[in-house]
Parts: structure tokens; C-alpha cells; sequence
């Protein structure tokens, strides 16, 4: 009778346990254990939650008993327990779990890692370190759901994931790279991504394509230059550490994560003008033209965005098999993945294969080795959207049986005669229509062919320049590494990598024979060749060292870097027909281009980080660089950090306190540099001390060719490291019992003696120089907070609230403060550098007021077209508009970049979702130019327009600078964790089904127009946010499988 | 053990340092280190001829980066468009500002006239940097091309802006002060005589119409000094290259200077090259209707076209035709890539964007109406029986046979028009002549543009101003 009613006490308990504090849990654990009955087997096993593999060497222990075990290599266990025992499971790292015995049998415990627990391992350069000795900025990402993203990208599903790191969209074809800013953009030529280390080897930022992130472990960016300084050189943008999976000792297991899903793109309503809409906008001025009557009269209403815009599926499948014994470990991954993007034609698949082995020799000496073979290929999205959705509405794609009829056979001397349902549709075809006859006009009534004339452009259908042409990429990439770790003494490591990366691409671009305007005379063929190899030597000696309080972990090396590239490159012109799209199908070879070129890095490199009684910490490390792209004078470099930390909440005094469990201070300098910068020519990029001259080229004297030399580049040999200099005072925090845990930075990295591609007089034979010049700042905090808001067996609920503020601003730009630059001759919009504001602000003049419609000389033509003026402001109110009134009209960067995720347990369910927001940024929206037609005559205005004065065409105003915040329901993930009855029968040991979706919804300012506010053309620094219509932002639905056995 | 471990760390380092000096300075495999170029006369002569591939510019169908030279094929725009020849087919674009003479400072094509001119500067500068490196015996030729080189590009440049920065040397960037300050247009033409003076010394006529000849540098000159007012020098230097000596002559059929490259008529041309990327030209493209990267550029006027009708002869048909894919347009005959079977000029490129036709600098034509010119010496009319007979050879070709007896200035204008029709010399023949203003007025007022007295010279880039810091200045009325 009373265990009976304690039992269904106990039940009423689990019931009501959300509301129950955990005292009164344990007393009534107490009381019950006095009912106790007899003493059982229990079997179970003790599983990772991340990934349900076998944890070895659990603790477990029967509380308020003596009496405990471990688990096995495979996290199974066999004890003697009795009702109303508690079991304790702990394990280093993870959080420790507390189970009642309630007559369980077979049971499986889950422990989840603590990423709050002290102990916790951050990787560093050239080594580890305790998180709580951690004195540097230093963020880690676990993958914990990260491969549940629908997304074909590692560097994609990052988004939002650290503070301080801006991932952007920038372009959004499938597999495309976004662009990766941490901490702001410092250097100013082309190259601020960070440095890429994928298990300790520095890689080429392309490798992020070729990832699986599934076998993906975690990430550790190291975002202060006293982090980065052991890089040295390379650390200036800050560095991704990249872990990949490792096999474990114990049984072999296999996993297969399995995610398909559909993407389709978010279009712009401003970018469609439907037929109704034109026509119902001319009504208010007016009757319709005949131009607008013949244009409703075709029957179409195309929104092109529905054309290029066709969505696509993603298709990603894993298997792993990992595993080991004492001596040996292994790890072996295969990925396929396929991302058909959401534009037209662009595609992308992926092969990735990554294996481990690391072998215990003796208890000395182990040797590892990996060997990441990858391929990749991708189909591009060969074309501009711009270009595309300019076309209006009622032109049709192909020819059909409705629209044929329109097609004026007889005009420009006949060569739309033999147009054919089926053909592509050009806007010229339906010019010259006899809107009183309804026939196309054949001259034969006065001898001229003239009638409605409805063209804009004499282009072919742009559609057809992209489904003509066929552009892909291919890639073949190997990354190996061998390593040798030799345990000198307890004291002493010595430790040799060397790594050889491999990366073959070929990329080929045809263009079709009606993929422009003039037939095959254009068709043409470019195919090249591009090999790049890279090897790594480094050779460390590492000491670590405990004495009483005092702990001491150094390290000193070598490393040893050389990089090589060759590429050729041919093109062929003129090919009859579609059937042979090779060169040897070519008319003729029209071009051929070959360079190759070597680049290294020569490093000496020491760290020492300190310990008293974890409580006092300081780290100092150094690192002396030597780079082949620096003149025979410069060519070295050095770095040094300086950290310190103090945790005060070891102090005795704050030692017992339930409110404050971490507390630390920590404050960092560093100084960091950067060699690498992009001119647009390989070989400057690499000798910018030579002058060098270009070979290749030719010219003509006497009727024939030969090979003239022409100067590339102005040589500087003495240009040097760009250097970025840190300061970042921090703190970390973990309160009322770790429930509420976080870290606050404030940085400053100022970056002097910029790389700086400068623009120059065109009188100096050159457009730009390669200078060290000016200094830009950088400043900053940083905010993460987590919190545990309910732990309950049965329910869970944590957020993660990540937010970033960055100010950007040229403090020096000696001689060229002031610079104004544009980025196309010829839409010359303005950039400004000038120094107090951001680098490249927007620049021109401020819209006042649009020129009323009757004024525009044809308000109604093309189809959603607009003026392409505007009245401008007299900011000085001398009466006329000059250069000084134009000002600084808005910045690309954001303020404030931010992210709030939310994960929730509850029984086998799980949910998590992030919020991502980016605020303060301003685009110029060039598409709009494009799409509203801001360039032609057409949208003129006439000569009775007053105060002609105060016009001033669009792009040099304010009219396309476009405010590009946005918020995001970036990721929504639903799974459902299958119980372990069900899954027995089938062997598997775990098994998870997951919704997953991005984008759900994805607002942007209402005076923005386009569909992708991160979408940035890849101009120079200093003339940065450049958009050009771009590649849409994309929404995915995926359904995935995690399956163990 | 340990010793064993320290001591191969100490062997790698060493190792290291020992071979540091090589390993970190690749060589640079592929392109040339300057540094030890131009040693000798065939690294000169290479230098040399990349003073004319600057004046070739680049193709822009073939290579569409906008921000690239495209020297001799962009000059059409600010010199035929900007005068009552031509105008584009439909009116749009920063094309149609010329046409409209609303040109603005951000205008990409006038950047790429300037860039490309001063770039061709460079080229010739730095041949001439390193000319003492050349033979004895080959260093008066190489220097001769490159100073003429060099004038073409200032003539022009001098011409269309005005006062404009004077750069003889290599320069280098932080020369602000040279890059930035705008000379007269004395000083500038001190030089193009001067180096025209030295090209003639150290020029015969030997070589082929694409490279520089004596008669090539005595034409430019000719002209150089007609803008100038110097008539008898200009005069003189006509008179030695009609010499029969030098063997210059007209072609018998007119259409023939255009399309039977190397003739006897033509003094300095530009070589392109049909099918080749480097070497080719897409201007001829562009004059067709939407076959370049334009829908049609440099169209017949009207008044071009009256004026062909009316004293054209049997040039006319050689000069414009109907667009027959758009029967109420006109396109210019010279330069045709795809030919005209009715006129019987063949196909010269299977790809018209990739097209061959040289482009003409300076023909024997001009330099007998320049002689006309210069007898003429800015008075109204002319009954001199050289300036007579130079005329009407020129007549006489077009099929005008009627004997001249007299020629105003007006008449030998409208000649020249006619002779030289979108050869991008009316322009500067009525700047020289000094009509400029009033016949653009003219026209300008007939065609609704909105032509004034400051249009007569172009806009300083805006580009260029806005490095400069307030340093260069900006022409009036832009």
C-alpha cells in the first residue's frame, strides 16, 4: 500500500516537476529510498546527445553510497542498484546527470556537453588551451546542429553563429563564397577574409567550398590579434580553426546524416512592372499610347524574376565510420552533396572524402595522418540579373502559337523571316506593328516597313545569353597531412606536420551560337587550367609544466611555407554550330595566356602562456615572419602579443558564491600583419617590388603581329607588412550557478600602413600604385550572453543573444585624403575616403525632389521605367549645384550586427531557432539604374523642365543609396529523436528526423528595392557596396535524418 | 634522447637560415623584371612598338572591362560626334551627350580619351628613359617614334582639353605636382614641335604606313603648324612630302584608301589585325546598327549627308549609306567590317567585332589640302595656282572635274568635310580655321542641341579631380 503510494507519488512528481525546486527533489529522494526494495542488475549505456555515440569511462556513481562503476569502451555499463537508488553519470566536459531508480531496466542516458564547464579545451594556434586560462577573444562553435543547415557551405551555415564575425551573402549563386568581415573590414586591397586552418593546416580560403560539414567538429576563431599574432602575418583578418572529426576509441560506429530540402528565392516587387500596373499608371495621366495599347495587346505578363528565379532542390548525404583501439584511431568520411541554386542554370555538387588514422607507435611516439581528397563542380549562373530583369514585361520568352503572329518578318531586311514557334523572343521581332490593320507592317502600302515600334533593346533575349551559355567550374582538391608527435619526457613534445594541399581547377565558358545578338561570329570558348599547390613544415617543441600553483605551457617553431600556381588559358572564337563545343571545333584560337608563380613564407614563432593558481594568467607570444612578396630590405616582419586574465571569481572571496561562478577579467594586445592583397594581376600580387612587364600582349607594324612588353606595375620595393594593432579589454561572466553565462569585449584594431592598391594620376602611364599608406580604425564591442532559462529532464530551454557594434573610420590617408573614386567609367557614382568618416562612404548630392512626370520625356516607356534625374539640393545656397554640394551620403558597413537563438527540449522533441539581424548598412543600388532605366534618353527630361540647374542624374545622388539592414528568421529546426524500443528492432542505436528551414522570413528596409541586401559586387575596398541587382537571398525547407549504428 | 630531438629542431632551423636568401625570392618565371630589360635594340624595338599598341587601345568587345585604354577606337566620340558629322543612332546613353554637347565632367569616354593619350605618353617616355641602352646606330630611329608617338598623343590631348598637365619623363606616383598642374597650351605645343622636328631628322620613308615615316612626322607637323598660324612652314613641309620623290600619291578609286590596306595614299595609318583580340578593333562594329556593345554609334547626320550629296562626287557612296535594318538612319561606309557586296566591299573579319581595318591617321589627301591651307594662310580666298592645282586633284578623283578657279575658305572646308567625312577631322578643321563656334552654333541651333562657346573644349575627368585634392582645374561651363 504505501509503495504503491509512493510510487504514484513519484509519478505526480515527474509530472509537476517543472514547478518543483530541486531541494525538495532530494528530500524526497531521501524519503523514498527508505521504502526501498531489493537489489537489481541494471544494464545501460551512456550516450554523447550531440552525435549518440559510446561515451568511455563514464563515472557512475549510486549517491549517498560508496558504491560506483565506469562505462566500457562502447558507454556500457552493469550495476547492482535497488528502487529508489540515484545514479550519478559524470564526465569530463560534459554535464553531469542525476537518474532516480524507479525499477528501469536496458536504460540509455544521454549526457550533453557543457559548454559552460571550466575545463572546457579551446584549440589555439600551434596548440591548446583551458578555456578558463583563455586571455585572448576567442570564440567556439560546436557542431552541434550546424549540419543541419540547408545550405551547400560551411562558412554559410556560420551566419550569426560568433560575435564580431560578419558573414554576408554577397553573392548567391550555389556554392558561391560569402564574404567573411571579423571585426570589421581593416585591410583595404581586396583581401580581408580571415586565415583558414583546417586541422593545424593553413589552407587556401577556397577549401571552405569543399568541406563536409557534417565531419566537422568545431570552430574556434580567433578574432583579437593577440590570438592572431601567433599567425603572425596571416592573422591580421583574424583566423577560422577548423577541427574535423576524429574516430574514438572504441566499438566502430557509423553514422549517416542524410538533408534534402528546396530553395526558392525571394523576389523584389519593385522589380516587376506588370502589364495592368503600367497600364493602369499611364490611365492617370491620360489615354494610352499606341506603344502601351500594342504592348497589351501581346498577351504576356512576364515577371522575370519568375523566370531566372527557379528555385532548386539540396541534396546532402554523409556516412561515417569511426573507431579504434589503444593503438590505432580512425576516422573515415564520405559527403555527396548537390545544391541546384535558385537561379537559373547554377548548380553545385560536391564529393568529399576525409580520413584519419592516427597510430600509437609506442607510448612515445604517434604518427597521424590525413588525406581530404575532394571534387566539386559547379554550373554558373552565366549572366547579370540586372540585365535580365530590365527586359519588360510583356515580351515573351519564346515564340508560341499566340505570340508568333506579332513578329514582323518583314522588317530590318527580313532577319526575323524565319522565326519559329519554339525560338527565342527578341524584342526587336515586334516592332513595326499596324495597330490599324493588326498585322505587322510590310511596307506595301508606302513602300517604308514603320509602324508601333516597341523595343527598348536590340539585344537578344537575355535569357537565352544564359541558357546559351554554359560555364562551369571544376575542381579537384587534395589536402594530406603527416604528423609526428614525440613525448620527449612528461615535460617535452616535439611535433612535425607537413601538409601538401592540392587544387586542379578547370573552369570552361562557352558561349553559345544564339546566346548573342550576333549569331556564331560570337560564339566563343574559354578554357583554362589552374594548379596551385602549397606545402607546410612546421616543427614545434612544446613544454608544459605544472609547479605547485604555477602552470606553464610554451611552445616554440619553425614553420616553413612555399606556394606554387601555374595557369593556362586559351580561348577560341567562331563556332558553326552548337554541336562540338571544343576548341578543336573553333574557327580560330583568339587568345592564349599562361603565367605561373611561387610565393613563401619563412617563420620563427614562440608562445608562453602562465597560470598561478588559475587565478592570474598571462600569455606573451612572438612570431617573426619572412615573406617572398617584400623587397630583399623588408621582407621580415614581427609580431608580438601580450594578454593577461584574471579570474577573480577564485578569489576567496567570491570563491563559495552561488550568484557568481566566473568571473574574468582579461585584456589583450597584439600586433598582427598582412601580406596578401589582390591587384587583379596575379603576378603583382606576388613581385610587387618588381616592375614587371607583360610579354603577352602584341602589337602590329608592317601588317603583322609580334610581342611587344608592356609595364604591369609601378615596382615598390619598399613595400611592406600592413600591420594590425589590437587592444581589447574583456570580460567573461557566469552567474546564478552558471544559468546566465556570457562574454563582453571592447576592441580597438587600428590597421596602418595599409596595402593600399591606390588610385593615381592616369598621367603616370598607371591607374593605380601599390602603396603602404593611411591608417584605418576599427572599434568595437561585443556582447554574448547564454542562458539555461529551464533545465528540466523533460524540458529544456536555453538562448544564446549575440550582438556586435563596429565603427569603422580612416584616421589617416596622408595625400590621397579626400580621394574620390567610382567603380565604371561610365556610371561614375562617387566614392569618397576621406578621413573622420568610414573608407569609401558613398558620395554625390542629395535628392531634393523627383521631376514631375510631364516633364520626363517619355514617362511611359519602357514598362516601369522612371526618370533618370532628379532635383537636387543647394547645400551651400550659392544658388547653383557645383561639386561642393555634394556630401556623404551613407557607409556599406553595418553598426550593429546581432542574433538570438533559442533551443528547446522537450521529451524527443527538439526546436531551435535564430533570429539574425544586420542594421546601419547602406547599399548603392545600382540595379535599380538598370531596371528603372535610369540611362536613357527616353527618360529625359524635356527643355521647358524648370530649374534645369538642379538636375542631376540618379546615380550621383542619394536616389540608389538604399538603407540594407535586414532581420531574418535565419534557421528554424524541428526534430523528433526516435524512442529507443522503436529503433532497437531496427539496430540502430539513435536515430533523429528534423525539419530545418532558413529564411523563413527575411524583412528589409522599406526604401530598399532589390532582393538581396547582402548582395555586394566584388569591387575594390576603398569603392565598397556596390550592387548590381545581384543574386536573390534564398529560403529552404529541408527534412533530414540522423541515423547511428 | 631529448639531445637528439633539440639538436634535429636546431639542424631544420639552420637549414632554414642557410637557404633563406633564395628561398624567400622566387624567380619570377613568367613576365619580364624590368630591371634587367631594355639592354639592348631588340628589347628597345619591343618597347618601341608598345607605344603603338597604346595608340590601338584595346578592343572593347573582347576585353569589357570599361576601365581599360581604348585609345585611337574611343576617338571618334569626342572628335566626329562633337561636330556636325555624326550622332549616335538613338540618342541614349553618355554616348548621346556629345552629340547634344551636354558633356559631362563623369563622362566615361572622355576619361578613356584622357587615360589612354597620357598612356601612350608613358609608353613613349619610358622608351625614351632607356634609349641609351640602343645602338648608336638604331637610337635615332627609336627615339624619332617615340617622339612622334608622343606628339600625336598631345596634339590630340592639347586639342580637345586645352591646357593639360605636361609629362616627358617617367614620372613617379607622388609627382602630384606634374600629374596635376595644367601647363599652357604654348608650352605643350613647344614640345609636339620639337619632338616633330626630331622625328623628321632621324625618319626616312622607308618603313610600312603603320609605323612612323618622315612624311608621317613633316604631315602631323604640317598640321601642328596650320593650328599654329605658322602657314609658310606648314606650306614647306607639304611641298617636301608632294614631292614626287616621295612617291606618295591618291588612290585612283577612292573606295580603295579604305579597303586595299598599304596603298601609296595612305601616310600613317594604325595597324589592326582581323580575328586577333589583341590586335583587333570593334569601332568598326559600333558604327553598325547593334552589332558592337552600342545599338549604333557615329550615324550620318542630315547635314553630313547634304553636304555629300552636294560635293561629294562619287565619294559619296563611299562615305554613308542607308542602315537597311533601319531605313530611316545612315551609317558611315569607311571601316566596314562585314562589307557591302552592292559596293563591292568584301567581308575582312567573320566576326565584325573582331575587325581588321586600320584606322587612317593622316593621308595623302589631307596633306594637299592642308597645302591648299596653308597657301590659303587664314585669308578668305585663294587664286594661287598651287593652291589651285592641290585642289583640284583632289576634285578631280571625286569625278568634279569642272576646273577650280577660286577657293574660299568656306569651299576648301566643305572639301575637306566631304574628303575626309567621319575620318575625325572636322572638328579640329573647324577649330583651325577658326569657325568652329559659329557653324556648331548653327547647327546646333537647327537640331534643337544645346551647343556653347565652352563646349569647344572637353571636360577635365572628373576622375583625375577628384585625386588631385583642388590641384587640377576644371575647364569653364562644366
Amino acid at each position: 500500500m504505501r509503495i504503491t503510494l509512493t510510487n504514484q507519488t513519484f509519478k505526480h512528481f515527474t509530472i509537476m516537476n517543472v514547478k518543483l525546486k530541486a531541494t525538495l527533489f532530494l528530500i524526497m529522494l531521501t524519503s523514498i529510498s527508505i521504502f526501498a526494495q531489493e537489489s537489481y542488475n541494471l544494464k545501460g549505456v551512456v550516450l554523447s546527445a550531440a552525435d549518440s555515440t559510446g561515451l568511455a569511462g563514464v563515472t557512475i556513481k549510486i549517491l549517498k553510497t560508496t558504491k560506483g562503476d565506469l562505462t566500457d569502451l562502447d558507454g556500457n555499463f552493469q550495476i547492482a542498484v535497488k528502487n529508489g537508488d540515484v545514479l550519478r553519470f559524470s564526465y569530463l566536459g560534459y554535464v553531469s546527470k542525476n537518474l532516480p531508480i524507479t525499477g528501469q531496466n536496458n536504460i540509455k542516458v544521454y549526457l550533453s556537453e557543457d559548454e559552460n564547464v571550466l575545463e572546457e579545451i579551446v584549440v589555439i594556434g600551434y596548440g591548446t588551451q583551458k578555456k578558463s586560462h583563455l586571455t585572448g577573444a576567442i570564440s567556439k562553435v560546436v557542431n552541434d546542429k550546424l549540419d543541419q543547415i540547408g545550405v551547400s557551405r560551411v562558412d554559410d551555415a556560420l551566419v550569426g553563429q560568433i560575435s564580431g564575425v560578419n558573414i554576408q551573402a554577397t553573392e548567391g549563386e550555389a556554392g558561391s563564397a560569402p564574404t567573411i568581415r571579423i571585426r570589421g573590414t581593416g585591410s583595404l586591397v581586396g583581401n580581408s577574409g580571415p586565415l583558414v586552418v583546417v586541422d593545424g593546416v593553413p589552407v587556401d580560403e577556397e577549401f571552405l567550398g569543399s568541406l563536409d560539414m557534417n565531419n566537422i567538429a568545431s570552430f574556434e576563431i580567433l578574432k583579437d590579434a593577440a590570438s592572431g599574432a601567433i599567425y603572425g602575418s596571416r592573422g591580421g583578418n583574424g583566423v577560422i580553426l577548423i577541427t574535423t572529426k576524429s574516430g574514438k576509441e572504441g566499438k566502430t560506429r557509423f553514422a549517416y546524416n542524410m538533408l534534402t530540402g528546396y530553395k526558392t528565392a525571394r523576389q523584389s516587387d519593385s522589380y516587376y512592372t506588370s502589364m495592368s500596373d503600367a497600364v493602369s499608371r499611364e490611365l492617370e495621366f491620360g489615354p494610352l499610347s499606341d506603344r502601351t495599347l500594342y504592348k497589351q495587346l501581346l498577351g504576356v505578363d512576364n515577371n522575370w524574376q519568375d523566370i531566372i528565379f527557379d528555385g532548386g532542390l539540396i541534396t546532402d548525404h554523409s556516412f561515417t565510420a569511426s573507431g579504434g583501439n589503444k593503438k590505432i584511431k580512425f576516422s573515415a568520411a564520405f559527403n555527396y552533396l548537390e545544391d541546384e541554386g535558385v537561379l537559373l542554370t547554377d548548380n553545385f555538387e560536391r564529393l568529399n572524402i576525409n580520413a584519419k588514422i592516427d597510430y600509437k607507435v609506442s607510448k612515445k611516439l604517434s604518427i597521424a595522418l590525413k588525406i581530404n581528397p575532394s571534387y566539386t563542380e559547379r554550373r554558373r549562373f552565366d549572366g547579370s540579373t540586372h540585365d535580365i530583369l530590365r527586359q519588360p514585361s510583356w515580351l515573351p520568352l519564346y515564340l508560341d502559337e499566340s505570340n508568333i503572329r506579332f513578329v514582323n518578318r518583314f522588317r530590318d531586311g527580313g532577319v526575323y523571316a524565319d522565326a519559329q514557334i519554339g525560338g527565342y523572343a527578341i524584342q526587336r521581332m515586334f516592332d513595326d506593328y499596324d495597330l490599324t490593320t493588326g498585322q505587322p507592317d510590310d511596307g506595301a502600302s508606302d513602300g517604308t516597313i514603320s509602324g508601333t515600334d516597341i523595343s527598348n533593346t536590340s539585344n537578344t533575349n537575355p535569357a537565352a545569353k544564359v541558357l546559351e551559355r554554359n560555364r562551369r567550374d571544376f575542381d579537384y582538391k587534395l589536402l594530406t597531412s603527416l604528423s609526428a608527435k614525440y613525448k620527449i619526457n612528461d615535460d617535452f613534445t616535439f611535433r612535425s606536420t607537413g601538409s601538401l594541399n592540392y587544387q586542379f581547377r578547370r573552369q570552361s565558358r562557352y558561349q553559345g551560337v544564339l546566346s548573342n545578338r550576333n549569331g556564331a561570329a560570337a560564339s566563343r570558348l574559354d578554357s583554362s587550367t589552374r594548379t596551385t599547390t602549397r606545402l607546410v613544415l612546421d616543427n614545434t617543441l612544446s613544454y608544459s609544466k605544472e609547479i605547485g600553483k604555477h602552470e606553464i605551457n610554451a611552445v616554440i617553431g619553425t614553420s616553413i611555407e612555399q606556394r606554387k600556381r601555374d595557369f593556362e588559358s586559351i580561348q577560341g572564337s567562331v563556332f558553326v554550330d552548337d554541336s562540338s563545343p571544343f576548341i578543336s571545333s573553333a574557327e580560330s584560337v583568339t587568345d592564349q595566356n599562361a603565367f605561373e608563380w611561387e610565393r613563401t613564407l619563412l617563420s620563427f614563432f614562440g608562445r608562453v602562456n602562465y597560470a598561478y593558481d588559475d587565478k592570474y594568467l598571462a600569455s606573451f607570444s612572438y612570431r617573426r615572419d619572412g615573406s617572398s612578396v617584400f623587397g630583399p630590405n623588408v621582407k621580415y616582419g614581427s609580431f608580438l602579443a601580450l594578454s593577461f586574465g584574471w579570474n577573480i571569481a577564485k578569489e576567496d572571496f567570491l570563491k563559495d558564491s552561488d550568484l557568481v561562478n566566473n568571473l574574468k577579467f582579461r585584456v589583450s594586445y597584439g600586433v598582427t600583419g598582412n601580406n596578401d592583397f589582390r591587384t587583379g594581376n596575379e603576378l603583382v600580387d606576388n613581385y610587387p617590388y618588381l616592375a614587371i612587364l607583360d610579354d603577352t600582349t602584341t602589337g602590329v607594324s608592317g601588317g603583322t603581329q609580334s610581342l611587344v612588353v608592356n609595364p604591369l606595375n609601378i615596382a615598390n620595393p619598399d613595400l611592406t607588412w600592413e600591420r594590425q594593432i589590437e587592444f581589447n579589454p574583456a570580460v567573461d561572466f557566469g552567474f546564478f550557478n552558471n544559468i546566465v553565462t556570457g562574454s563582453f569585449d571592447y576592441y580597438t584594431r587600428t590597421s596602418d600602413q595599409l596595402l593600399l592598391n591606390n588610385p593615381i594620376s592616369n598621367t603616370t602611364g598607371f591607374s593605380n600604385a601599390l602603396v603602404n599608406l593611411g591608417k584605418v580604425q576599427n572599434r568595437g564591442i561585443e556582447l554574448e550572453i547564454r542562458t539555461r532559462n529551464i533545465s528540466k529532464n523533460n524540458f529544456r530551454w536555453s538562448s544564446t543573444l549575440i550582438t556586435s557594434k563596429n565603427k569603422n573610420e580612416l584616421v589617416d590617408f596622408a595625400d590621397s585624403n579626400g580621394q574620390i573614386q567610382n567603380v565604371d567609367s561610365k556610371r561614375a557614382s562617387e566614392w569618397i575616403n576621406l578621413e573622420g568618416n568610414p573608407i569609401s562612404s558613398f558620395y554625390g548630392w542629395v535628392v531634393d525632389r523627383d521631376i514631375p512626370s510631364q516633364f520626363i520625356t517619355n514617362p511611359f516607356h519602357p514598362i516601369g521605367a522612371e526618370a533618370q534625374d532628379v532635383y537636387v539640393r543647394d547645400l551651400n545656397g550659392d544658388g547653383l549645384i557645383d561639386d561642393d554640394d555634394k556630401t556623404i551620403l551613407g557607409s556599406p558597413y553595418p553598426d550593429l550586427v546581432w542574433s538570438l537563438t533559442n533551443d528547446f527540449t522537450i521529451g524527443n522533441i527538439d526546436v531551435s531557432f535564430m533570429l539574425q539581424g544586420s542594421h546601419g548598412a547602406e547599399i548603392r543600388n545600382m540595379g535599380d539604374q538598370y531596371i528603372f532605366n535610369h540611362f536613357n534618353s527616353a527618360q529625359d527630361f524635356i527643355s521647358s523642365t524648370p530649374n534645369q540647374g538642379f538636375i542631376k542624374q540618379k546615380i550621383f545622388t542619394n536616389d540608389i543609396i538604399q538603407d540594407a539592414s535586414y532581420i531574418a528568421l535565419r534557421n528554424l529546426n524541428v526534430g523528433y529523436r526516435f524512442n529507443d524500443k522503436t529503433i532497437s528492432k531496427l539496430k540502430v542505436s539513435s536515430a533523429r528526423v528534423f525539419v530545418s528551414a532558413q529564411n523563413l522570413f527575411y524583412i528589409t528596409a522599406s526604401d530598399y528595392t532589390g532582393f538581396n541586401p547582402e548582395s555586394i559586387n566584388n569591387t575594390s575596398a576603398t569603392t565598397y557596396g556596390y550592387q548590381r541587382a545581384g543574386s536573390p537571398v534564398f529560403s529552404t525547407v529541408s527534412l533530414g535524418l540522423n541515423v547511428q549504428f | 634522447m631529448r639531445q637528439i630531438k633539440f639538436l634535429t629542431l636546431l639542424v631544420l632551423t639552420v637549414l632554414v637560415l642557410s637557404c633563406e636568401d633564395t628561398f624567400l625570392s622566387p624567380d619570377l618565371n613568367t613576365g619580364i623584371n624590368a630591371d634587367n630589360y631594355f639592354t639592348n635594340d631588340t628589347e628597345i624595338a619591343s618597347g618601341v612598338l608598345n607605344i603603338y599598341d597604346g595608340i590601338q587601345g584595346v578592343n572593347a568587345s573582347k576585353f569589357t572591362n570599361n576601365n581599360l585604354n581604348h585609345g585611337v577606337q574611343v576617338e571618334f566620340y569626342v572628335t566626329e560626334m562633337r561636330s556636325d558629322n555624326t550622332r549616335t543612332k538613338s540618342q541614349e546613353g553618355e554616348a548621346s551627350q556629345f552629340e547634344f554637347f551636354n558633356i559631362q565632367a563623369t563622362n566615361g569616354i572622355v576619361f578613356d580619351n584622357y587615360r589612354s593619350y597620357y598612356n601612350v605618353i608613358f609608353r613613349a617616355n619610358l622608351v625614351l628613359d632607356n634609349l641609351g641602352a640602343a645602338s648608336t646606330e638604331n637610337a635615332p630611329k627609336f627615339e624619332a617614334e617615340a617622339k612622334f608617338l608622343r606628339a600625336y598623343a598631345y596634339f590630340q590631348l592639347v586639342r580637345l582639353f586645352g591646357d593639360v598637365p605636361l609629362v616627358d619623363k617617367v614620372i613617379p606616383p607622388l609627382d602630384t605636382e606634374t600629374a596635376f598642374t595644367r601647363v599652357s597650351t604654348t608650352e605643350v605645343y613647344n614640345l609636339i614641335v620639337s619632338d616633330l622636328e626630331t622625328a623628321i631628322t632621324n625618319l626616312d620613308d622607308s618603313g610600312s604606313n603603320d609605323q612612323a615615316s618622315k612624311a608621317a612626322a613633316e604631315g602631323l607637323l604640317a598640321k601642328v603648324f596650320l593650328t599654329l598660324g605658322r602657314y609658310g612652314e606648314a606650306q614647306s613641309l607639304c611641298e617636301s612630302i608632294m614631292n614626287p620623290s616621295r612617291g606618295f600619291a591618291l588612290e585612283s578609286d577612292f573606295r580603295d584608301i579604305f579597303y586595299s590596306e598599304e596603298n601609296e595614299e595612305v601616310i600613317f595609318a594604325v595597324g589592326f589585325l582581323a580575328g586577333s583580340n589583341d590586335d583587333s578593333q570593334n569601332f568598326s562594329a559600333e558604327w553598325l546598327n547593334a552589332v558592337g556593345r552600342t545599338s549604333g554609334v557615329n550615324y550620318v547626320t542630315a547635314d553630313a549627308r547634304a553636304s555629300l550629296d552636294a560635293n561629294g562626287g562619287n565619294r559619296a557612296q563611299y562615305s554613308y549609306r542607308l542602315d537597311i535594318t533601319q531605313p530611316s538612319q545612315y551609317q558611315v561606309v569607311k571601316y566596314l567590317p562585314d562589307g557591302d557586296t552592292d559596293l563591292g566591299i568584301p567581308v575582312t573579319s567573320s566576326d565584325p567585332t573582331s575587325a581588321g581595318n586600320d584606322w587612317v591617321v593622316l593621308r595623302y589627301a589631307d596633306v594637299v589640302l592642308m597645302h591648299v591651307e596653308a597657301i590659303l594662310a587664314g585669308a578668305q580666298e585663294t587664286t594661287s595656282s598651287n593652291a589651285l592645282a592641290s585642289f583640284q586633284l583632289i576634285r578631280d578623283r571625286a569625278g568634279l572635274t569642272t576646273p577650280v578657279t577660286s577657293i574660299t575658305k568656306e569651299e576648301l572646308l566643305e572639301e575637306r568635310r566631304v574628303e575626309l567625312a567621319f575620318e575625325n577631322q572636322r572638328f579640329f578643321d573647324l577649330l583651325r580655321m577658326g569657325v568652329a563656334q559659329d557653324v556648331l552654333s548653327a547647327f546646333s541651333t537647327a537640331n534643337g542641341l544645346g551647343f556653347s562657346a565652352s563646349d569647344l573644349l572637353l571636360p577635365i575627368p572628373q576622375a583625375e579631380i577628384g585625386l588631385s585634392n583642388g590641384l587640377l582645374t576644371q575647364n569653364p561651363g562644366y
